[in-house]
């Protein structure tokens, strides 16, 4: 005979924990395994060992149940320590029925669980995607972001020359890549489209682990200057534009009017850093560009590196510093007073969200809190008003413990039900966040309501449970049986409810206080955002960019396609005027440099100025409204071959030539030693907030586009009509002057405008929704509590009625109580909000935490909602008929 | 005096029957097999437990230890027999239905 197949230990185990000691539990022990050898011999071995997991739990819970239940009450007879299963699923039918049967507190309750989960599921679902779940790469922790700093301190972006040397010299990576992103104009498959991309030292998949899905990645073959143009395209890409073509490597792509060959295709998997990278060369290809060689020029690269097992991030940013310092000795002509910077990726990638997301975040938690303080209200005034059944219920022989069991399976089923209905409420407001979410948060394209985030509703589900439904059910079962059957009215524990919900009820107000000090001061910020003068007017503006590379245009090419474009463009209908710029105004500048100025020495190399350089066609100013202080704009006629002129903002001539005109002195761009140009400042303009309406100005430099003509620049349209309508004619026109010169990013000012204020708009709208909802469940809460405070107390209205108290000193004595409780509240809030609002101190602008304004609003507002929600249950006071209350039930 | 009937619920019926079918074999595994057989329905070993122990608690059943082979890891396992009050119990139960019962043959007759 075959030895028996041994049925699952672990159950096994839990049976032999849970059956009675003995031979009692034996029996039972060896009935289950023989079960278990008949049905694995004639049966799957699966089935068996389902059958015998699932009996074991049914088993072992019901003995230990009724051990539980034996413990308790060793002399309970003999029928009542049977089916405790069956007491349990009692428990649940009536406490279903009497739910049903409740149904304006079923409803209230659910919908304000519904609104407290449903909130903090949707914002952890963006929170655990963005800032708490590592970056979908192998050993995430491990890999850094690197940069240069500048003399100001500020992060920027290095050299290559300095990149090539941290790669060679640095010894705490493993791998350490050099990258920069760029956009490539792809032609040929289809219509010529932009799309985004990277530059990367060939270690790239190295650093990432990772493999092509098809055909190989770069070799260092592929990195050298001059070499052959190879690319990697990611999966989206293969898809999407070359049909998923199992032939796909070795195909030839036009990009920059080049030939480049794909060598490898990515996977699905494959992530780094950006979402919408298509396709990644060389860095050995920019090395042909002389500018990108020079040590002096920081043409966007930054490094990433995988630290070596056992290297800290500290020890590598010591060595990163070290080496910074080092090729500064080295290389004082460019590289005095640059450091190094070094930073986590992930850390890189959150950024400021962060801070947004924990502020949310914790706004989302009070909102629960406040919520499962209201629902624990609820709770008591319902227990306050079933004495009678509780009290029959004791009367007649009903433990305690069944009772506060009773009450527990019925705040659990509201909990249960009401974190089903959360996450159903959640997934549809993720959707409403994800669509007003501004472009360009990170990690957004991995925002799902997933395991993590199910785990996380199903937490505060129970936690909200615990909280609500604790201390009413105990508080509920002490009520003394007799007392309340023989007196009906007022009894020791009513007074006692009363008071917790008085409590409670603070508790919410400050709640409430809290939320809405935080929305009204993100509302203050948004005002004070769009209040700014921004120094020009982004009305009934388009902005398209294009860009030219790759070979056949020279400088002269690029300047008469420029003319005809502003000419053509003007001569579209609904056009008013059209210009060329480098920099969009908002965007922020594209070309920062150092310069100096003809009338002092040069200043030391760490002495000298940088400012925002921006190439204008001379219908630039007209466009945006930029008003003339001094002198002239620019002219049609400053054109190459005549005098080199610039026009300079205010701060420019304020800084260098205050009280003075401007007008006259020369400037020059560049290092004192480099070949170019000195310029005449022609013309002084007013200032324009470049680099965003809540960064400070920068000195700004116009120069003629004829006479410095910008491959990438941005034509800019204004019209007198709706600015946006006007894309598909000036698409259609690029299309007919170059049909290989794609126009990309069409957007209008006010577009552009708005998404730099996006966060803060979506922070404001969020917050502003959970501080309505706060103000919300405060005033129903509160005139529950107030409401049901007269019914309580009905009686001794009555009796000072009947003694000769008027309608006015009643609505006082109810008015007055209630609004102690508000105050109360309001109080604590404040202290709260007081303590708390500095740490989004970085989310305001031109508002302080303790702004006197917000707090003002904020406590006038509760407190007047508060008076409304206690006149109300006032004025029924006064209706009370004591000739009614007096004669007793 | 003899033993007095107690009320019996239907499985608690069906158990204290399958017993008496099997007779000296009557112990956990063949009950709840007998039961499958028979009375065609799944028998919740968990149920039938419960329902053996408050048998036994009401004094209409008892057993002896038997000891038990390889099959069973070696344990060993009750052999159930009915008390006189079990079968004076079941016995009532049965006159209660055949009572109810008499005179509706032909209503409940099964139509061929």
């Amino acid at each position: 005979m075959t030895t028996p197949i041994e049925p699952p230990r672990l159950a096994a185990w839990l049976l032999r924990r849970a059956l009675p000691r003995g031979v009692r539990g034996q029996t039972i022990l060896g009935d289950l395994t023989e079960e278990f050898s008949i049905r694995s011999a004639s049966a799957r071995q699966g089935h068996a060992r389902g059958w015998y997991w699932r009996t074991a739990m049914v088993v072992s819970a019901r003995y230990a149940f009724e051990r539980f239940q034996r413990k308790d009450r060793p002399s309970l007879p003999a029928q009542n320590r049977s089916s405790h299963m069956d007491n349990l699923f009692q428990d649940l039918r009536y406490a279903v029925r009497s739910l049903l049967k409740a149904r304006s507190f079923t409803v209230t309750a659910l919908a304000t669980l519904m609104l407290g989960i449903g909130a903090s599921t949707a914002i952890f679902s963006v929170v655990n995607a963005v800032v708490i779940r590592p970056l979908p790469l192998a050993n995430s922790d491990q890999v850094m972001w690197m940069a240069e700093t500048n003399r100001a301190g500020a992060v920027a972006s290095m050299s290559w020359p300095d990149c090539a040397d941290w790669q060679a010299r640095a010894t705490s990576f493993e791998t350490l890549v050099c990258g920069r992103s760029m956009t490539y104009t792809l032609t040929g498959l289809g219509q010529a489209e932009r799309i985004n991309g990277r530059q990367v030292t060939w270690n790239f998949l190295r650093l990432l682990s990772v493999q092509p899905a098809l055909g190989r990645g770069f070799i260092e073959a592929d990195d050298r200057t001059g070499a052959p143009h190879v690319v990697l395209v990611s999966d989206a890409f293969w898809r999407k534009r070359l049909g998923g073509d199992p032939a796909a490597v070795g195909r030839i792509l036009t990009i920059h009017n080049a030939p480049h060959e794909i060598a490898g295709v990515l996977p699905a998997s494959f992530w780094f850093v950006s979402a919408e990278e298509e396709i990644y060369e060389p860095l050995g290809t920019a090395t042909s560009i002389p500018a990108f060689v020079d040590r002096s020029n920081h043409m966007g690269v930054v490094a990433y590196g995988r630290l070596r097992p056992g290297v800290t991030e500290s020890s590598a940013r010591s060595e990163v510093e070290a080496l910074a310092a080092t090729l500064s000795r080295e290389h004082p002509n460019t590289n005095t007073d640059i450091g190094a910077f070094l930073q986590p990726l992930a850390a890189r990638i959150v950024g400021e969200t962060g801070t947004t997301l924990v502020a949310l975040m914790s706004a989302v938690g009070f909102l629960l809190l406040l919520a499962c303080v209201n629902v624990a209200n609820l709770l008591l005034t319902r227990s306050a008003s079933r004495r009678q059944e509780f009290a029959l219920r004791a009367a007649l022989g009903g433990s305690r413990i069944r009772l506060v069991r009773q009450l527990l399976v019925e705040s659990s089923v509201i909990s249960a039900a009401g974190g089903v209905l959360g996450v159903a409420a959640g997934w549809g407001l993720l959707k409403g966040l994800l669509a007003l979410a501004p472009a360009g948060l990170p990690r957004m394209e991995e925002v799902r309501l997933d395991s993590d985030v199910l785990f996380f509703a199903a937490a505060a589900t129970v936690l909200s449970g615990l909280v609500f439904g604790l201390f009413p059910s105990i508080q509920a079962s002490s009520l003394s049986g007799q007392q309340t059957l023989i007196r009906s009215g007022k009894t020791s524990t009513t007074g006692q409810s009363h008071r917790l919900r008085r409590g409670l009820m603070v508790v919410e107000v400050a709640l409430a206080v809290i939320l809405l000090v935080g929305a009204g001061l993100m509302v203050r910020t948004m005002q004070q955002l769009t209040s700014v003068d921004k120094g020009f007017d982004p009305r009934n503006i388009l902005t398209l960019r294009y860009s030219i590379a790759g070979a056949g245009w020279s400088d002269e090419r690029v300047v008469t396609f420029a003319d005809n474009l502003i000419t053509r463009t003007r001569a579209l209908p609904g056009v008013t005027d059209a210009a060329l710029t480098l920099s969009l105004p908002i965007e922020g500048s594209q070309w920062g440099s150092v310069f100096i100025v003809s009338d002092r020495p040069a200043p030391s190399r760490s002495e000298i100025p940088s400012g925002a350089f921006t190439p204008v066609s001379p219908g630039y100013f007209p466009v945006f409204g930029i008003h003339l202080l001094e002198g002239r704009l620019l002219l049609e006629s400053d054109r190459r071959g005549q005098a080199n002129v610039a026009v300079v903002n205010e701060s420019f001539a304020r800084q260098f030539w205050p009280g003075r005109s401007a007008l006259g002195n020369r400037l020059k761009q560049g290092w004192p030693e480099s070949e170019t140009p000195w310029r005449e400042i022609v013309g002084v303009v007013k200032d324009v907030k470049l680099n965003g309406v809540n960064r400070d100005t920068p000195l700004q430099v116009y120069l003629p586009f004829a006479q410095e003509p910008s491959a990438g620049p941005a034509l800019v349209v204004r019209s007198d009509i709706n600015a946006a309508t006007l894309t598909q004619s000036v698409k259609a026109l690029f299309q007919e002057l170059e049909p290989n010169l794609p126009a990309y990013s069409p957007q209008t000012m006010e577009e552009l405008m708005g998404g730099g204020m996006a966060r803060e708009r979506a922070s404001m709208v969020i917050l502003g929704v959970f501080a309505g909802i706060a103000l919300l469940l405060a005033s129903v809460g509160l005139y529950g509590v107030i409401s049901h405070g007269v019914t309580e107390r009905a009686r001794e209205i009555g009796v000072r009625i009947a003694l000769g108290a008027n309608q006015r000193q009643v609505v006082g004595l109810v008015v007055r109580q209630g609004l102690m409780t508000t105050v109360a509240g309001i109080v604590i809030g404040v202290g709260g909000a007081l303590l708390l609002t500095k740490y989004i101190k970085t989310m305001l602008f031109k508002v302080t935490p303790n702004d006197p304004t917000t707090f003002g609003m904020v406590v006038f507002t509760l407190a007047a909602v508060a008076l409304v929600a206690c006149y109300l249950p006032a004025r029924r006071a006064t209706r009370v008929d004591p000739t009614v209350t007096l004669r007793g039930e | 005096m003899p033993p007095q009937p107690l009320y019996l619920g239907e499985f608690e019926q069906l158990v204290l029957l399958a017993v008496l079918r099997l007779g000296a074999d009557a112990y956990g595994v063949s009950i709840g097999r007998e039961l499958e057989e028979h009375a065609g329905r799944r028998v919740s070993r968990g149920a039938l437990y419960t329902t053996l122990d408050r048998l036994e608690q009401k004094g209409l059943l008892r057993w002896k230890l038997v000891h038990g082979g390889d099959e069973r890891g070696r344990l060993p396992r009750r052999a159930y027999d009915l008390t006189p009050r079990g079968v004076v119990s079941i016995r009532a139960a049965r006159n209660v239905l055949t009572r109810m019962w008499r005179g509706l043959d032909d209503v409940l007759k099964e139509r061929s």
